[in-house]
């Protein structure tokens, strides 16, 4: 994946890398692109860069939670993507997104409903979807998947549909 | 059939088959026995050109060709001797102002209504039942519900369950049977008519609440409380609108009333009454405004959820018998009953006006949306007590000043 | 009557007699393919669960099995009502990956249909508000009316739903030469339409009187709750992906977002109002600065996508409809995630239907425009 700011980056997202910059070894820049930044956390600091990036840059909800399955690194990778509406004119066409690489074999992260209140639903869903657990989420019960859903998680890359061939 | 196993089954068969007999030998038997014996022997006694035991099915034959011996308005015929005929109870009952009629022409209304909301929608609405416009789309419904299966929920309360919807056709059947239609055109009458009328009326939500309560529905039962709730907030101003007819017109009885109104038509008077008239009986006939106990997108179709078939016509006839006696009361009230020119028989400008207050109840179906049940118990607290309150004031005035 | 027991998700429980508990859905009139559980105490609705996935089909694992134009008519199922603009994210970021500059006249034109369609999903939305407050001929006046924009849509799209118009590298059809004529044609007569529904309805003190104060949603709950569309727009927060982050060429249009402080069904009604209104202005520029050239970058059917992600985000007729691609530099998306307004919007229904009438559940419910087949995917 590419890394690295590129020359012709606006101001505003000059300002956020700069303004995460201060968390140090926190927050690991993974692209930043116009109107697309992602960082890369640690599951322990995820709630605390959370807040800052709440609190400090005003991105005040989420609109995505994506959860990927990298079987040959053996991690999932839970990403946030981050939205503003108050933040001014600038900041309102920046996506920011925080990923969260977790092994595959002890899939636990903590949940950000108390920072974000939006990502309810969205964290449920990626939990039944990939079979990562949101520590201290109030409900984690099935929402898309029927309930009496027995398979592994349908996202992993190690369901594979039914009379699908594999890829290439 | 399931089969007999115990004592207990087959008393109950038997009585079923009871039961069923008792049921198919008036509707059957009865009338075979009626055509083919007794008429015959009626016209061959009294004619006793042929004779009767050789020629039964002949003289049947003859008889009927002859329809001036079968005219049940001629007082001498066959029918109306034994009691058959358009005087007699019986026809009144079951076929000139009472259930035949009263039920043809409220399919008639259900087609209008369908005809007219579609022209309000930019719709063609029933076309091809009956060749002209759709006509007997009623009766296309009619058969079609006529073929469906009979489902009663499993734990609904079977008796009350069945019971609900006859009670409903009986109650608006009852309602017809007291309000009269032309001068001598009527099935009963009492010098308290009008007080009949408001006490059959009462009755519909408490059958509406069995109806609800017995199909053991969670969207039933809302939709029966919601029928509850609606009369409480429209029975009241309904009663005290008809109050300043009954003050002028100094009776409470129907035809009195109508003659009461030779000199001027009591919507006059009585604007206010008239308006807060025709707002109750929309909420009593549960029309769109107020067609909260069976809002459908909301408790899909309150207390008449669970009725399929023929049960649920007999709940939609109902309803638009009642909407028929409404509006008929509320020509009566106001619009001068059977009074008109003289050229046309009273029962026609009784009907001509009728269908014109019908008219006017169906239209708002397609002008407004459903109000909320409070809201409706607001208004009617509010509003329409206060204006049925007015108008009980303006009447009496009018009759102690004025002498109306 | 005693009441039987509950059966909510796998777990049973006994209510009291003085409560209800009323699933609304899968089957009920008002709920479509979507369930939720209300718990109704006298008039009042105490709790509200909802319980989507009834038409979960599996979109987003179906991606990763098929090649990056195949996935197109698949994506464009789950919103019926919205088709292009369900596409068009979709076919951004597959651009974005490949590294694809569209064509300006395939710009042009997916910007008049994403705006029709945006039309079309309105209407139906109109339609079923109308019949959901009671309405009748509400219901049938914008469905009828919508037919005329399939029609429009489909001298450009070819088929009358499903067009599969937009595609990674372009659009598949060119505009008709009579298409401008007709649409002029289209707008004044559907102009003239929506003050007669402004007469009968948007106007009518009964409609006011079911809509005015009725689910409110205020500013900071639509802000921190990350609702999307209408729902945001009618609580007083200013946010369109066309303005916001300008895509195809909305920079070169003039049009006006709808904002609405109250917050309330009234209000969130009258944005979608608003929004036709804005649409029609949208395709008329756009067809008076229709350039002439491509429609389409020819692509091969097993175009290979750089490795690396793409987020791309678009206002769609429910709100902001974004795609998450990660690739892996194959001819197949390693990973799709779809962030559909409807499943953002869901997590408003509960919030506004507690504290609320049963008799608002249905204008509440639909106001959110929520759309189960979208939200499950």
């Amino acid at each position: 994946m590419s890394s690295g700011s590129s020359p012709e980056l606006p101001k505003a997202e000059k300002g956020i890398i700069d303004a995460i910059g201060k968390l140090g070894e926190k927050a690991k820049l993974i692209y930043a692109k116009p109107n697309r930044i992602k960082f890369s956390v640690q599951r322990d600091d995820l709630v605390e860069v959370a807040r800052f990036i709440r609190d400090e840059l005003h991105f005040d909800h989420a609109t995505n939670v994506t959860g990927t399955d990298f079987p040959k690194d053996g991690q999932l990778e839970i990403t946030y993507h981050l939205g503003s509406h108050d933040g001014g004119e600038e900041l309102r066409r920046i996506i920011l997104a925080i990923s969260c690489r977790i092994p595959s074999n002890d899939p636990k992260l903590p949940t950000l409903v108390n920072e974000y209140p939006s990502v309810l639903y969205h964290e449920r869903e990626t939990a039944e979807m990939i079979g990562c657990v949101f520590e201290g989420h109030p409900n984690l019960g099935r929402l898309l998947l029927p309930e009496d859903w027995t398979d592994i998680p349908p996202m992993l890359k190690a369901f594979r549909l039914p009379g699908r061939l594999e890829g290439e | 059939m399931a089969e007999i196993t115990t004592f207990e089954q087959f008393v109950k068969r038997i009585l079923k088959i009871i039961f069923w007999l008792l049921i198919i030998l008036p509707m059957v038997a009865l009338p075979i026995f009626y055509l083919f014996y007794v008429l015959p022997v009626e016209f061959t006694c009294n004619f006793s050109l042929l004779n009767c035991s050789e020629h039964i099915n002949w003289s049947l034959a003859l008889y009927m060709f002859d329809p001036s011996k079968l005219n049940p308005f001629d007082p001498n015929s066959y029918i109306s001797q034994m009691g058959l005929g358009a005087n007699s109870m019986l026809f009144k009952l079951t076929t000139f102002p009472g259930f035949t009629f009263v039920a043809l022409l409220s399919s008639m209304v259900i087609w209008w209504e369908r005809k007219l909301l579609a022209k309000m929608q930019y719709r063609i609405g029933p076309l091809y039942a009956g060749r002209l416009e759709g006509i007997f789309q009623s009766f296309a419904d009619l058969f079609k519900l006529l073929f469906k299966e009979i489902v009663v929920p499993e734990r609904a309360d079977r008796l009350f369950f069945i019971a609900a919807p006859f009670a409903m056709m009986a109650l608006a059947g009852a309602l017809v049977g007291i309000i009269p239609i032309g001068p001598s055109t009527y099935i009963a009458t009492s010098p308290y008519s009008l007080l009949i009328v408001i006490a059959i009326i009462g009755f519909f939500p408490i059958v509406a609440l069995m109806a609800g309560w017995a199909s053991n529905n969670k969207f039933s039962f809302i939709g029966a409380m919601r029928a509850l709730y609606q009369m409480i907030s429209y029975e009241i101003p309904l009663v005290i609108s008809i109050l300043g007819v009954v003050v002028l017109a100094g009776s409470l009885d129907l035809f009195q009333i109508v003659s009461a109104q030779s000199r001027i038509w009591y919507i006059l008077p009585m604007i206010l009454g008239a308006i807060v008239f025709y707002i109750t009986s929309m909420a009593e006939v549960e029309r769109i405004p107020f067609d909260l106990p069976d809002a459908d997108s909301e408790i899909v179709a309150g207390w008449q959820t669970e009725f399929t078939s023929m049960v649920f016509g007999v709940i939609q006839l109902a309803v638009y018998v009642k909407l028929y006696a409404l509006s008929a009361l509320f020509t009566i009230l106001f619009l001068g009953g059977w009074s008109g020119p003289p050229a046309v028989p009273g029962v026609v400008w009784f009907l001509i006006k009728t269908l014109i207050v019908e008219t006017i109840f169906i239209i708002p179906r397609g002008a407004f949306p459903r109000v909320r049940i409070d809201q409706l118990i607001k208004f009617g607290w509010v509003w329409l007590i206060v204006l049925a309150f007015i108008n009980f004031f303006v009447a009496i005035a009018l009759k102690a000043f004025f002498g109306l | 009557m005693s009441l039987p027991t509950q059966s909510s998700g796998l777990f049973t429980e006994q209510v009291s007699e003085d409560k209800l508990v009323v699933s609304i859905g899968p089957q009920h009139p008002g709920a479509g393919h979507f369930r939720f559980t209300i718990r109704v105490e006298g008039d009042t609705i105490t709790e509200c669960i909802p319980d989507p996935g009834y038409v979960h089909r599996g979109g987003e694992k179906q991606t990763e099995y098929r090649t990056y134009i195949q996935s197109i008519p698949m994506i464009e199922r789950s919103s019926l009502l919205d088709v292009t603009n369900i596409t068009l994210p979709y076919c951004m970021a597959a651009e974005e990956l490949m590294g694809i500059q569209v064509p300006p006249r395939a710009q042009y034109l997916r910007m008049i249909m994403s705006e029709n369609q945006r039309i079309i999903s309105h209407l139906y939305w109109l339609g079923i508000q109308g019949i959901f407050l009671g309405h009748s001929t509400m219901f049938m006046w914008p469905l009828g009316d919508r037919d005329i924009f399939i029609d429009l849509g489909q001298m450009i799209g070819g088929a009358r739903i499903t067009y599969s118009y937009c595609v990674p590298g372009g659009v598949r059809n060119d505009m008709p030469p009579n298409f401008k004529d007709r649409a002029m044609k289209v707008f004044e007569y559907f102009e003239s339409r929506l003050k007669d529904y402004e007469r009968i309805f948007f106007r009518s003190p009964l409609f006011e009187k079911r809509t005015r104060g009725v689910g409110v949603l205020s500013r900071s709950d639509a802000i921190s709750l990350g609702v999307a569309g209408q729902v945001l727009r009618a609580s007083g927060v200013k946010s369109d992906t066309r303005i916001d982050e300008p895509y195809c060429f909305y920079k070169d249009i003039s049009f006006e977002v709808p904002v609405y402080d109250d917050g309330d069904t009234w209000a969130r009604c009258m944005v979608h109002l608003e929004e036709m209104r804005q649409s029609m202005s949208i395709i008329r520029q756009c067809l008076e600065k229709m350039p002439q050239g491509q429609i389409k970058v020819k692509l091969s059917p097993q175009q290979r996508a750089q490795a690396g992600e793409a987020y791309c985000r678009t206002e769609a007729a429910r709100g902001a409809m974004a795609f998450h691609i990660i690739s892996d530099g194959s001819t197949k998306p390693y990973r799709t995630k779809w962030s559909v307004p409807s499943f953002r919007n869901l997590i408003a229904l509960p919030k506004l239907l507690v504290g609320s009438h049963v008799a608002d559940m249905p204008a509440i419910y639909w106001s959110l425009d929520y759309w189960p087949v979208e939200a499950d995917r």
